[in-house]
């Protein structure tokens, strides 16, 4: 009976990112201009830095890793209702615990890589158990507590690497790991692993738990109407804390899965940025694992594509920064017009 | 003669659907003219059409005599039409007066003088008795006083016409006896009121004349005395609708639900429910009549699990229910149909077959091993579409899309499938409509006959009439008496509810 009989949905989300996106190209291209460079120039640039060859397609897959894994991690506390944002920090303690494991230790093959990603999960929910217990118990935000756990995870994990296990020499980082620990590479001339599988798998089977699993069910209802939720039998507080738990899981793998993968060693500093980014890979997919996959690769594009664009003009990779947020800032933009169309009006997160 | 306002042959159509058809309305100056309908019937496309949110597709507009198009609320403003929406439009971090104002800012020499706006609203409210406190801010305030202020609102902006849209929906019996009162100052003050409303009460108490519309068309349009309420629901539904006391046979067997000196706190720690005491038989229904907010919210908590109680005893088949979980006490056999029914009752943005699936994500047929059979699901969903009337196209309709009435049936479909035989039924037909009324109410009437236990709250005393065994009346917490419903006397029951022992109640006779 009331207006509202457009065909809404699919069309309008698709129309409106296009628009997005060409909002933020162009804002991105005055900004180009203003540092004298031409910014069809840079686009293009960037296109071939990100796709040009299989090797540079491989690099793009291979920073889009990361992110994916992280952002598969901040979908999880998002379907529950839980703002993680501190994925950052688990996957630093992550990395840590699987290269402490891949140097300390010497174990058969398979199963050095399968404890040393198991120490990497451990890790992180472990991480984010403090933040999760306050939360659920005392009903503290997760969002402050999180990002504070942050702070706390990227310089311990720089204390244990300047001053408990510093490999002999200049730079601050352990000791490499042994080559029984290392994750297996998918083509001679790259070091993409196979963590994107990994990835890949995950977003699919979060999906389908979110889809088909009565537990997956739970959480989602526990994240969009936590009251119906509680009514229903659903034990909230259980579901809150089991679902950030699992959130920094998955965190704490992808710094497990950067360390055996890409690096053999823990490094100070080893991967900035990359829990940031899978989170709003995340909220730019609107919490949908198999749409982060595509946010995912998008924003690892950026990241590979702006190592040629150092080399070949005179910009520099912050401009690919600036593009990110313009984009960031102009999809979000969408999704706040979206919402406030809805006649209800209610965000399904807070935060 | 001259009308305050005066439609003539409005047709509003939403590409194949008419929201109105051919509508003539014509308000005189000085009266309260009330327009009544179902959801759906038309009413509020019919005002925002008159305010000028919407365009007709025909038909034209005259106020005050003067026959003219409406393209905007602007328009509409300027020519002395005020509307007060039925969802409250205010900033809650501003004041009183800034709400007032917001739009209209009094300024001097560029910026808005504050003072001045707060003398105004309060010149406002006292000229026309609305009390507000022109510098609280809005947050935190009731709905009433957020009512008031949205009144002064468009009184700030000179309206002589003033639309309210469903504005009892969210009042309290006391706020809307007020409401009235201010309503009359206004037309006895010369202005004219249009009042929207599905309820029927109220309609009658307040209003000059009614205007009926049923499926996008005007069926009466009559002075209020020439109408019953009995005739009022026959022109809205189109058939007669029963409010008598439904005919039963004694089917009362055991005990269910056995409250033996239960307490409990409300949610600023205050004692709301106080030693009450009473039994729920299989196939009877036991009322609980008050005003609302005096201890039945937190009473239906407690019983199912989402408040604890903080003395007593509540036994479910003879098994305590206090202490345990809302799983724990859905598994002993406890349906709930919640009285705040948008919040607990439904997730509002997921569909009808997320929505229906609650309590049973776990349960054969629905789940095997943890994996959802969505398709078993759908099924059922369509099933109780077919069998509770749902108006709903299918099972991924999303439940927000649906009316009022037609939520609250997912929500029945949902529990009196449940399996549970003790149902605890919250407010069933609270912004519903009467002829969604009805059916619901024969629902429940199949469930007792079925032999469930079912304890009905409500603040609609027509329903504890036409449904209860027994009525038991809460007050501040405490149970003032219990009723026997074939015997029950309006008055008294309402004595009971304003807090009178019933003792001294006959003694007045």
């Amino acid at each position: 009976m009331k207006t509202a009989l457009l065909p809404d949905g699919l069309t309008r989300t698709l129309a409106g990112q296009v628009l997005a996106f060409a909002v933020a190209l162009s804002l991105g291209a005055v900004i180009i201009l203003l540092i004298d460079e031409n910014p069809v120039t840079v686009f293009m640039t960037l296109m071939r830095g990100a796709f040009g060859d299989a090797e540079k397609i491989a690099g793009t897959l291979l920073q889009t890793t990361p992110i994916l894994i992280c952002g598969i991690a901040a979908c999880i506390g998002l379907r529950g209702g839980m703002f993680n944002v501190g994925i950052e920090g688990q996957l630093f303690l992550g990395g840590f615990a699987a290269a402490w494991v891949g140097f300390a230790f010497a174990l058969p093959p398979v199963l050095h890589v399968v404890v040393a990603i198991a120490c990497a999960i451990l890790a992180g929910a472990a991480w984010v158990a403090i933040p999760a217990f306050f939360r659920v118990r005392y009903g503290t935000n997760e969002v402050v507590s999180t990002i504070l756990a942050n702070y706390i995870a990227i310089l311990l994990t720089s204390y244990f690497t300047i001053f408990l296990f510093k490999r002999p020499g200049g730079w601050s980082e352990t000791p490499p790991i042994l080559a029984t620990a290392y994750l297996p590479e998918l083509f001679s001339f790259s070091r993409l692993n196979v963590g994107l599988l990994i990835g890949l798998f995950l977003a699919i089977a979060t999906a389908v738990f979110f889809r088909w699993a009565s537990t997956g069910y739970g959480v989602t209802m526990v994240g969009s109407a936590p009251k119906f939720a509680e009514y229903g039998g659903i034990n909230v507080r259980k579901v809150g804390f089991g679902v950030l738990l699992a959130s920094g899981a998955v965190g704490g793998l992808a710094g497990g899965v950067e360390t055996l993968g890409v690096h053999h060693r823990f490094m100070e500093g080893f991967a900035p940025g990359f829990g940031f980014d899978g989170l709003i890979a995340a909220l730019l997919a609107n919490g949908s694992p198999i749409g982060t996959i595509f946010t995912a690769l998008f924003f690892g594009a950026l990241r590979a594509g702006s190592l040629l664009l150092e080399v070949d003009t005179t910009a520099s990779r912050e401009i690919i920064t600036v593009i990110q947020a313009l984009i960031i800032l102009a999809v979000s933009a969408d999704l706040m017009m979206r919402r406030r169309g809805d006649r209800t009006g209610e965000r399904r997160w807070k935060f | 003669m001259t009308f305050a306002v005066e439609l003539k042959g409005i047709t509003k159509r939403f590409g194949a659907f008419t929201a109105n058809s051919g509508i003539d309305l014509a308000v005189r100056q000085g009266e309260i003219h009330a327009i009544i309908g179902e959801n759906g019937a038309g009413k509020t496309t019919l005002m925002n059409v008159l305010f000028g949110l919407l365009q007709p597709d025909e038909g034209t507009i005259s106020i005050n005599g003067k026959t003219m198009a409406i393209d905007s609320p602007a328009v509409a403003i300027n020519e002395g039409l005020g509307m007060v929406h039925q969802h409250f439009k205010l900033v809650p971090s501003l004041t009183v007066a800034d709400n007032i104002f917001l739009g209209m800012e009094i300024r001097r020499s560029g910026l808005i003088d504050r003072a001045a706006q707060v003398e105004r609203t309060r010149a406002l409210s006292q000229k026309f008795g609305l009390k507000v406190d022109a510098q609280e801010r809005v947050a935190g305030l009731s709905v009433g006083i957020e009512q008031r202020i949205e009144i002064l609102k468009v009184l700030a902006r000179n309206a002589r016409t003033i639309i309210l849209d469903e504005p009892t929906a969210v009042l309290t019996p006391q706020e809307s006896r007020d409401l009235f009162e201010t309503l009359r100052s206004f037309v006895d003050d010369g202005m004219t009121v249009i009042f929207i409303s599905h309820h029927l009460e109220e309609v009658m108490a307040v209003s000059d004349t009614i205007t009926v519309l049923r499926d996008g068309r005007v069926v009466a349009t009559r002075p209020k005395q020439e109408l019953t309420k009995r005739e009022l629901v026959r022109l809205m539904v189109g058939r007669d609708v029963s409010f008598d006391r439904r005919p039963r046979e004694a089917t009362q067997g055991d005990a269910v639900l056995e409250v033996n000196d239960l307490w409990a706190r409300d949610d600023r720690r205050l004692a709301a429910l106080k030693s009450a005491s009473f039994s729920v038989r299989a196939g009877e229904i036991v009322g609980i009549a008050g005003v609302a907010g005096n201890g039945q919210t937190e009473l239906a908590e407690v019983l199912s699990g989402l408040r604890e109680a903080s003395h007593g005893s509540a036994k479910l088949y003879g098994q305590e229910i206090t202490g345990h979980t809302p799983a724990e006490i859905r598994a002993r056999g406890l349906a709930h149909v919640p009285g705040d029914r948008l919040a607990r009752g439904v997730d509002r943005n997921a569909s009808l077959s997320t929505n229906i699936l609650m309590g049973r994500q776990r349960k054969a047929p629905f789940a095997k091993n943890g994996i959802i059979n969505w398709s078993v699901v759908q099924d059922e969903m369509r099933a109780l579409i077919k069998r509770f009337d749902i108006r709903a196209r299918g099972p991924k309709d999303v439940a927000k899309s649906l009316s009022g009435g037609n939520i609250q049936k997912v929500v029945l479909a949902r529990e009196f499938t449940a399996g549970g035989d003790m149902l605890l039924i919250d407010q069933p037909s609270r912004g519903v409509d009467i002829g969604a009324q009805e059916a619901i109410h024969d629902e429940i009437m199949q469930q007792r006959a079925e032999g469930r236990a079912i304890l009905l709250i409500s603040t609609q005393l027509d329903e504890l009439k036409a449904l209860a065994d027994r009525i038991i009346v809460m007050f501040e917490g405490r149970i003032m008496g219990t009723v026997e419903g074939n015997t029950m006397d309006e008055d008294t029951i309402g004595l009971m509810m304003a807090g009178v022992d019933p003792s001294d109640v006959k003694e007045h006779e």
